[in-house]
């Protein structure tokens, strides 16, 4: 059943981004893709999607950085975030950085396991 | 009576020329009529003129005249007045003016006698200034401690402090001090000394040294009590600071890891530190003198280095330890004093042994650390290359059984790559973990960044770069490690020409620049391509960061800070995005590895 949710899928590998794609490609979303930070902040402001997923090491700048752009930006604020990375300890080091802002809807580390990651989408979806 | 006579009759005859003091007898017309020889000295020739002339030197009457006014109202006065002397000096003198009357009543002459004050009163200025100029502070108390007089200094010091009590003005007491030295001089009469801490009016901390001194009145009883107290403040800051320092100095020279030997100016050893003992293998007690020394250390190093001026420095010699053993130590001697002032010597020696150990040891705990990080960073990378083989799983998988033959090409794709991208991973990082020792042989620094143009010339010419390397005509060989030197370049100049082929306006030139700046070789390697932004900068040196997605194994330049690092050099860079990137490796001449065949000869 196509659930009709836009996804914004943020990951400079290009074979992540591939493969999240397919993922969540086959969950019924309709998917947009960017390889930046910046690049994903501009497709989140002319597209609105439902979801963003990204990763945090990116080379034009820091998923964090990303992460509080799109919170401090009243029209997108209220768009949803999992986080996907590979670092070890990224998760506390990356709410660390957000200064107060409440942190990302969700956290999901590498290797991504794949009916997880569906799951805590739905769940936030539905929210 | 008779007896008497001759008394009286010298007071008759002899008392008025005799008598020290000016004697002058002035008649209603102001002239002097008579006047002594203690008058003619002083005043000069006086017959016929009239007092205002002889006293002062003046044509007319006085204005204030004090005879006239003697003469009206037949008063005897005192008055002190000026006037000059037969040398024309100035003088200062008391004149005691007496009416004499006649049978009826009248005054027709006046007695003036004048006593010549000058000197006393240059004294009593002189000692005025010296009570008030005297480098201390002068107090007079009595037997209450009642401050009576005080001096200049004592009152910009303290205030006006008069007829106050000594405690309350100098300590703040409400009571008289324990330890009072002005109360041992009151008893005894003698002169004492003592130690006592002031309060200045400004609320300032005075450390005085107080002498006490007696002031005897007429019937010997001392009534009063002259305390003369010099500010000892600053000379006991300085014994303190010069306490410290010394204090400083002894712990210093103890604890150096640098033996310190020291001469005074007769050739006594006077410091020869715990670092100096391990370095000869002195035992603890054993005394070493001049001669001991002069046969230690290389012959002549203590007359030479004593002699001065600059210091004398021998970067490596081997010496004899005291029981046999040779090393190889760093010996700075320096001579102690002023330029014709000998006041001794010293020596510093370094045990090069121990600091070549030591920088090894440093080294080495860089490289684990290193190699720590990296292990931590390739956790990272096999995440990322799993996450990326897994998804090539999900495509070929759900490719399959949905029938998308798109996503089973994709998914063979992504198997093959990120397959390819483990090998490499794995040769880099192996290469990395090897830790080989650096193979320093003499080379030309210039050679090396030639071949590297060499290696790289097709690569620029087909992407449509230019490729140069500025360099002088020759440089002096350093000992560097070839291979490791040649793959720090080729990194260099790689990453380079990726950046201008993914530059928006297009980088067209890649300059390699050698040469030799203040005892070290530099290597610069310059792109007008794309450039990097803070961020990146930031983490250009750390383990697996690459901006080239799968085309990088994120350790290139890692491996490049380490190899010059080996090198005892450093690597730094300045970006700015769309502008390009200068890399810029610093070898320090003087810090360069040893060459391999000293070390094989050394160590093997």
């Amino acid at each position: 059943m196509p659930n009709k949710n836009k996804i914004l899928i943020v990951d400079d590998e290009l074979d992540v981004l591939d493969y999240l794609s397919a993922v969540f490609e086959d969950d019924g979303y309709e998917i947009i893709t960017a390889t930046g930070g910046k690049e994903a902040f501009e497709l989140a402001r002319t597209h609105r999607p439902d979801l963003i997923t990204m990763d945090i090491t990116m080379p034009d700048q820091t998923g964090a950085k990303t992460f509080l752009d799109l919170k401090n930006d009243p029209a997108l604020k209220q768009i949803p975030v999992i986080v996907i990375t590979a670092t070890v300890n990224s998760e506390q080091s990356f709410r660390d950085l957000l200064d107060g802002i409440p942190g990302p809807e969700g956290f999901i580390k590498k290797p991504v396991n794949t009916g997880e990651l569906i799951n805590l989408a739905r769940k936030i979806v539905a929210a | 009576m008779s007896s008497m006579d001759p008394v009286k009759e010298w007071l008759n005859k002899h008392l008025f020329s005799e008598v020290p003091i000016s004697i002058a007898v002035i008649d209603r017309d102001f002239h002097i009529v008579k006047a002594n020889d203690a008058f003619e000295k002083t005043f000069g020739e006086w017959r016929n003129r009239k007092c205002y002339d002889v006293y002062k030197d003046r044509d007319t009457r006085c204005e204030r005249c004090n005879a006239e006014v003697a003469f009206e109202d037949g008063i005897a006065r005192i008055n002190e007045e000026v006037g000059y002397n037969t040398k024309g000096v100035f003088t200062r003198y008391i004149k005691h003016t007496s009416p004499v009357r006649g049978e009826n009543g009248d005054i027709p002459y006046l007695i003036e006698m004048s006593l010549d004050i000058t000197e006393l009163e240059k004294m009593r200025k002189e000692y005025q200034l010296l009570f008030d100029l005297v480098p201390c502070s002068i107090l007079v108390i009595n037997r209450d401690f009642q401050i009576v007089r005080f001096n200049k200094r004592a009152g910009d010091l303290l205030g006006d402090i008069s007829g106050k009590y000594c405690f309350e003005m100098l300590k703040g007491k409400e009571h008289r001090c324990v330890q009072c030295t002005a109360r041992h001089t009151f008893s005894d009469g003698k002169i004492h000394t003592g130690h006592h801490t002031w309060t200045s009016s400004d609320h300032k901390e005075i450390h005085s040294l107080v002498t006490t001194v007696p002031l005897p009145s007429e019937d010997h009883q001392v009534d009063l009590v002259m305390e003369m107290a010099v500010d000892v403040s600053e000379t006991l800051k300085l014994e303190e600071e010069l306490k410290i320092a010394y204090t400083f100095m002894e712990a210093m020279i103890a604890t150096s890891m640098d033996g310190i030997i020291a001469l005074d100016k007769e050739g006594t050893v006077t410091i020869f530190n715990r670092a100096a003992r391990k370095i000869f293998n002195s035992p603890r007690h054993n005394i070493i003198t001049k001669s001991d020394l002069e046969n230690l250390l290389p012959p002549g190093f203590i007359q030479q280095a004593s002699m001065g001026p600059a210091h004398l420095y021998i970067p490596e010699i081997e010496i004899t330890t005291l029981d046999g053993e040779k090393k190889f130590v760093r010996l700075i001697g320096v001579r102690i004093g002023t330029a014709d002032h000998y006041l001794g010597m010293a020596v510093t020696i370094q045990d090069l042994q121990v600091i070549k150990k030591l920088e090894h040891e440093k080294l080495e705990a860089e490289r684990l650390a290193a190699v720590g990080q990296t292990v931590a960073g390739l956790a990272h990378g096999v995440k990322n290359l799993i996450t990326a083989l897994e998804g090539a799983l999900y495509m070929l998988n759900t490719g399959i059984t949905k029938g998308r033959i798109d996503r089973v090409t994709k998914g063979m794709d992504m198997l093959d790559r990120n397959i390819n991208r483990v090998s490499m991973f794995v040769k880099t990082f192996l290469d990395f973990s090897k830790g080989r020792e650096i193979r320093a042989k003499l080379n030309n620094p210039i050679d090396i960044a030639n071949e590297v143009v060499e290696l790289y010339k097709q690569k620029a010419k087909e992407s449509g770069i230019t490729l140069t390397h500025e360099h002088p005509d020759d440089l002096k060989p350093a000992p560097i490690d070839y291979e490791r030197m040649h793959e720090c370049l080729t990194n260099l100049v790689g990453n380079a020409i990726d950046a201008c082929r993914v530059s928006e306006g297009g980088g067209t030139h890649v300059k390699i620049r050698t040469f030799e700046k203040d005892d070290a070789i530099v290597y610069e390697v310059i792109d007008d391509g794309v450039g990097m932004d803070y961020e990146v900068k930031r983490k250009v040196f750390t383990s697996f960061f690459t901006t080239k997605g799968l085309g990088g194994t994120g350790l290139g330049l890692l491996m490049t800070k380490k190899n010059v690092q080996e090198h005892g050099g450093t690597i730094h860079l300045e970006s700015e995005p769309g502008k390009g990137t200068t890399f810029r490796i610093t070898l320090p001449r003087n810090q360069l590895p040893q060459l391999m065949d000293n070390n094989d000869a050394q160590q093997k």
